[in-house]
């Protein structure tokens, strides 16, 4: 059983038209499994992706792979608590990932 | 939803950008693929999660009506779930459904259409040839925007 999410990649040229993400440090709210962070993480210097959902967040940690260990932090927290606790002006690249609703 | 972009744009450095990804509020079509021939199942529009996007897009708005942030591009492109059989597309409908009825403490009026959609897609798939899949389009708008 497999289900396949954008096979043809449009999502990804999408985000590629919209930014450059090298060397950036990013912020995706409402990451689930990792679906999207996938697309740009290893051009990023340091990716950091929240979602509510403890369950997605295990599931995108199992996917992590061994390269972007260290480039790649997941967090399963709202977004309000993360925010709370967050300096300001940390990021260079806010992604609000199908989760702006 | 306005305050999350009010917290997003503290977090984010002077120079740095918003992406916004999210479906826009219309039904998605499903399309049974067999090699080149296409075959309309039907359109699926689930009201709560229209309702949820039509929401986002006046977040967006009112965040740029109050000067906070500024569109600098945005554009469109369609997303594509290909399921190999209507069981499994189900499944993914009712993990959706289940979350936003346990958001909404309510079930979506337009649930039921979500389920004869299911079974139509069912039947369809049940004399389709063999390597036929499922099809579900979704229209997604895609902006860039700048903390002014």
């Amino acid at each position: 059983m497999t289900i396949r999410t954008d096979p043809e990649n449009n999502e990804t040229r999408a985000l590629f038209d919209m930014a450059n993400f090298s060397g950036q440090h990013v912020l995706e709210i409402g990451c689930g499994d990792g679906r999207v962070t996938w697309l740009y993480a290893d051009k990023a210097a340091h990716v950091t992706a929240i979602d509510p959902s403890a369950k997605l967040i295990a599931l995108a940690r199992q996917e992590l792979p061994s390269h972007l260990q260290n480039q790649v932090e997941f967090h399963d927290s709202p977004f309000e608590d993360f925010a709370a606790a967050s300096k300001p002006s940390a990021f260079d690249i806010v992604i609000l990932s199908w989760s702006l609703c | 939803m306005v305050h999350a972009l009010e917290e997003i744009r503290r977090l984010l450095k002077p120079t740095g950008i918003l992406i916004d990804i999210h479906p826009v509020a219309e039904a998605s079509p499903i399309k049974i693929h067999q090699g080149k021939k296409i075959e309309l199942v039907g359109d699926l529009f689930v009201r709560q999660w229209c309702s949820d996007y039509q929401h986002a897009d006046e977040a967006l708005t009112e965040i740029k009506q109050r000067g906070l942030f500024m569109v600098e591009r945005e554009g469109m492109f369609n997303s594509l779930t290909h399921y190999d059989s209507a069981a499994e597309m189900r499944t993914d409908w009712k993990e959706a459904i289940d979350k936003f009825a346990r958001d909404a403490q309510s079930i979506d009026e337009s649930v039921p259409q979500a389920e004869t959609m299911a079974a139509r897609a069912e039947e369809l798939m049940r004399t389709a040839a063999s390597g036929a899949e499922l099809v579900v389009g979704e229209r997604v708008h895609i902006s860039r925007l700048k903390p002014i």
